[in-house]
């Protein structure tokens, strides 16, 4: 990574590439037991993605019926009774339990990378950005009103077209500059800057979402 | 004692990714169109991955065939891999919701399940395990308002009478210490190879020295050996600890029909975090009966063995205990307009959250503007009001569109002038729309009365009748732009704001130079006896009179030059902004652009002037500052209190003086 990309918090594509395998590689490795980044490419298979999906959240919200009925506030169709026998249980999960999907995806304008999250339910049916603000960590919300770099907008994903909420990376190399800056000398040294990148950056936004970064891989920093 | 009561399998549960919706939808706007033929789509499932939430049999985007290919007529499967293991499907979507609650689900399940019977009697269900989880799906895609009616059902053959349950305890009290180690990771092993991760029924032989293997199904002669112990293993979606999954009622099936076993001993695989879990996954012991009913009618006392008797099946999804279908909405994240709704809100958030915190959408949202005159000023005005949030826009214009006019009225294309021209305010609120489809725009084709023109006797009426209608829409609107081109229609639009106080902002154009001003508030709009701004006609001495009569032919005509209008439209819609976010609103004083005045520094949006004038020919701009005339012709007192508000003083200017 250039000196000068490097001064303003910014990577170039190429360096994003390097930093998302080390990244997996990091990752799978030391938090073997949860959940695992893979590299997703695009269909043009140029340009790919971390993804991290079907994160499970058990949410404390109560289950609400409204979803399961045929349209919203229609006919109330009678329908035929269905053959059921005596060995069919029915079961019905306790609590809701909401799905986290995480992709973190190269901005070519910005020149940073940015986090694309969306959050569902067991129907499929998409959460509100309220909904997911109850499920998140009390630091999280936290960092989401109190920052001035920490805005959750709704965009088209750039590959998948359909609405995901992202970080608007507008503040991204502002504060990635201060993390580079902080230990200029060291990572002159070691030359592992881009390698690490991704655990920097994911460290600070990361707790904007709830997700944490396991000790191991902060310690490298 | 091991009790003697039937095997009660945990029912399979679906689950719909919204993306499988998108692409449903896609393909059925572009290829589809009305045909309802069935389509073959794949499902998958992975074993239970958590201790207190099932896994489910999941359809993505990649689920549907993909939409360059041609209609293939079998079930197309494709690639899974260990999280993902594909299930060939059907899905039977109707184009109306009658139809889809008038389908025959017994007789769709039936067919499926036949499906599956004639898998497990040819063999395939050995070669290709996973057809014994093929399942069905009915649909009711409405593509106006973006909502899915659908139905899984789970085809289950029934074994009539039903299987029982000898024995049902977790895995790990079942094996020993050594034996459990070996299982475990052998399972992984077969969780591992690409070639078999995705398999979900398999053999387990534990031999004697606690080894144990994992094996296909097909190779279920070769574990036939003594002290070995065989175990039917599935991909287990359920999690709960005294209920196998529902794909054990096929397997059940299968293992009856081909190898006539009574007694078998099941292995329910469950994992967590990608490992086998031998406390979580299940292992019982099913005694299976000949079935008696069919076999008794048909009387081959071959049972279950013989293809022709097709045994009874279950499998409707259950929706929170009810026998109804799911319905699902994804309007917000489908239907274009809203699309456009929440991406043209994101942009005006991501000024104020960036360069203006100050910024009030709510004010722009809720602002109705009124304009007047519906040309190279009008179409400009509005698009830049839309560009700022505001969404209720009415335009006045009679005039219809002329050739000439696309190239320089931003609202009209070559379509709105054939046939003689559509009406400029109907066409512009269509072209508003088109641009964005929640703008609350509304024309209205109407002349403004204008002083000094003459009208025929036989026209009095209309006259009135339009004085009347300019009124109320005065009167319904918080901002008017006066956007005419010519001085005197300007006259009665700016007396009737003074008279209620609305905000009024004046453009006019030159040949080359213009004029933007925002008029003073009214004369009875506060008790103090401060000095007001002023408008248009402050610095006039004359009454405005005709203008258009007697002048050679460039002279009615406004020529301008073109990038005047865009300008001084612009700065017009800016200069509402300002006022909006002005604490005293229409009361501000008037401001100069570079003044040494600190009030003006406070102002978030900058410097709030009175009147703006602008040369092209020198590119320079200069803001000045007028007051009201106590003599003004249009916004003073003494003329407001003469007209009151009857009409007969209305006749007494309007008509020829």
């Amino acid at each position: 990574m250039s000196t000068k990309e490097e001064s303003r918090g910014t990577l170039s594509s190429t360096d994003f590439g390097v930093a998302a395998s080390a990244f997996i590689l990091n990752w799978n490795t030391i938090c073997s037991s949860f959940p695992q980044w893979t590299w997703v490419l695009s269909h043009h298979q140029v340009e790919g993605y971390l993804s991290l999906e079907n994160i499970l959240l058990s949410s404390t919200q109560e289950e609400h019926g409204e979803l399961s009925f045929p349209g919203p506030g229609k006919h109330s169709h009678q329908e035929d009774p269905i053959d059921v026998d005596d060995a069919t249980l029915v079961h019905i999960n306790p609590c809701k339990v909401h799905y986290y999907d995480l992709h973190i995806i190269y901005c070519n304008s910005y020149r940073v990378p940015v986090l694309y999250f969306r959050a569902y339910d067991n129907d499929g049916e998409p959460l509100e950005c309220d909904e997911i603000e109850k499920d998140l960590p009390a630091y999280s919300k936290k960092a989401l009103s109190d920052s001035k770099w920490t805005f959750i907008t709704q965009e088209e994903h750039p590959y998948l077209n359909r609405p995901w909420y992202k970080l608007h990376p507008c503040g991204t190399s502002e504060w990635m500059k201060l993390l580079f800056h902080a230990d200029d000398d060291a990572l002159a040294k070691t030359g592992v800057a881009i390698e690490l990148y991704l655990v920097a950056w994911l460290s600070v936004v990361g707790l904007v979402v709830g997700l944490r970064i396991p000790f191991e891989m902060m310690k490298q920093l | 004692m091991a009790s003697e009561s039937i095997v009660v399998f945990a029912q399979f549960q679906s689950a719909v990714d919204e993306g499988f919706w998108h692409r449903f939808s896609s393909l059925k706007l572009n290829k589809l169109g009305i045909d309802d033929s069935p389509i073959p789509i794949t499902g998958f499932y992975a074993p239970c991955s958590h201790p207190q939430v099932s896994n489910h049999l999941t359809l993505l985007a990649e689920s549907l065939p993909s939409e360059s290919n041609e209609q293939s007529s079998t079930a197309a499967t494709s690639g899974g891999n260990r999280n993902r293991c594909p299930v060939p499907g059907i899905l039977y979507n109707t184009n109306t919701i009658e139809s889809f609650h008038a389908l025959d689900k017994k007789s769709l399940l039936k067919a499926e399940a036949k499906k599956i019977w004639d898998d497990i009697h040819t063999g395939k269900a050995v070669e290709d395990s996973a057809v014994l989880s093929r399942f069905l799906l009915i649909s009711f895609a409405d593509l106006k308002k973006w909502t899915f009616h659908y139905w899984f059902a789970f085809p289950a053959l029934v074994l009539d009478p039903p299987a029982t349950l000898v024995d049902l305890r977790r895995a790990s009290q079942y094996f020993s210490l050594e034996e459990a180690k070996s299982v475990s990771a052998a399972c992984n092993e077969w969780r591992n190879s690409s070639l078999t991760a995705d398999v979900p029924f398999f053999l387990v032989c534990v031999d004697p020295n606690s080894l144990a293997t994992v094996k296909h199904i097909k190779d279920w002669e070769t574990c036939q050996s003594d002290g070995n112990k065989l175990l039917f293993g599935f991909y287990d979606p359920c999690h709960l600890p005294n209920n196998p999954g529902w794909p054990l009622r096929n397997f059940l099936a299968l293992i009856s029909v081909r190898w006539n076993l009574k007694s078998v001993r099941f292995l329910c695989y469950r994992e967590n975090r990608g490992f086998a879990d031998l406390g979580l996954s299940l292992v019982g012991e099913a005694l299976i009966t000949v079935p008696q009913g069919r076999a008794a009618k048909t009387g081959n006392g071959l049972g279950w063995r013989d293809h022709q008797c097709l045994p009874n099946a279950v499998g409707w999804e259950q929706n929170k205990g009810r026998q109804v279908s799911r319905c699902i909405s994804l309007a917000k994240s489908m239907d274009p307009t809203r699309l456009a709704i929440s991406a043209a809100d994101l942009n005006l958030k991501l000024m104020r959250w960036r360069a203006l915190p100050s910024l009030n959408l709510n004010a722009l949202s809720s602002m109705k503007c009124l304009l007047l005159g519906a040309g190279t000023l009008g179409c400009q005005v509005a698009r830049m009001l839309m560009a700022w949030g505001v969404r209720k826009i009415t335009l006045v214009d009679n005039g219809r569109v002329a050739m000439s006019n696309p190239l320089r009225q931003s609202l009209y294309t070559l379509d709105d002038c054939l046939n003689g021209g559509e009406y400029k305010a109907t066409a512009a609120v269509k072209s508003l729309g088109r641009i964005f489809p929640a703008v609350d725009a509304e024309g209205v084709v109407m002349a403004i009365p204008m002083p000094g023109h003459p009208v025929p006797s036989q026209e009095e009426d209309n006259v009135l009748e339009d004085c009347r209608r300019l009124h109320d829409l005065v009167d319904s609107h918080d901002a008017v732009f006066l956007l005419t081109d010519t001085r005197e229609s300007r006259w009665l639009p700016t007396l009737l704001c003074a008279n209620t106080n609305k905000i009024t902002i004046t453009a006019a154009l030159g040949f080359d130079s213009f004029l933007v001003m925002r008029h003073g508030a009214g004369p009875f709009s506060s008790n103090d006896e401060r000095q007001r701004l002023g408008c248009y006609f402050c610095s006039d001495v004359v009454a405005p009179i005709d203008s258009t009569a007697n002048r050679t032919l460039d002279q009615q005509c406004t020529v301008t030059r073109p990038g005047l209008a865009p300008i001084a439209s612009a700065l017009a819609v800016e200069l509402l902004v300002g006022i909006l976010h002005h604490p005293q609103g229409i009361f501000a004083d008037g401001e100069l652009a570079n003044s040494s005045n600190s009030g003006s520094c406070e102002q978030p949006l900058g410097v709030l002037p009175h009147q703006i004038r602008g040369s092209l020919s020198q590119f320079s701009q200069m803001t000045l500052v007028g007051q009201s005339s106590n003599s003004c012709t249009a916004c003073s007192s003494t003329n407001i209190r003469k007209e009151e508000w009857n009409l007969s003083s209305k006749q007494s200017i309007i008509l020829p003086i």
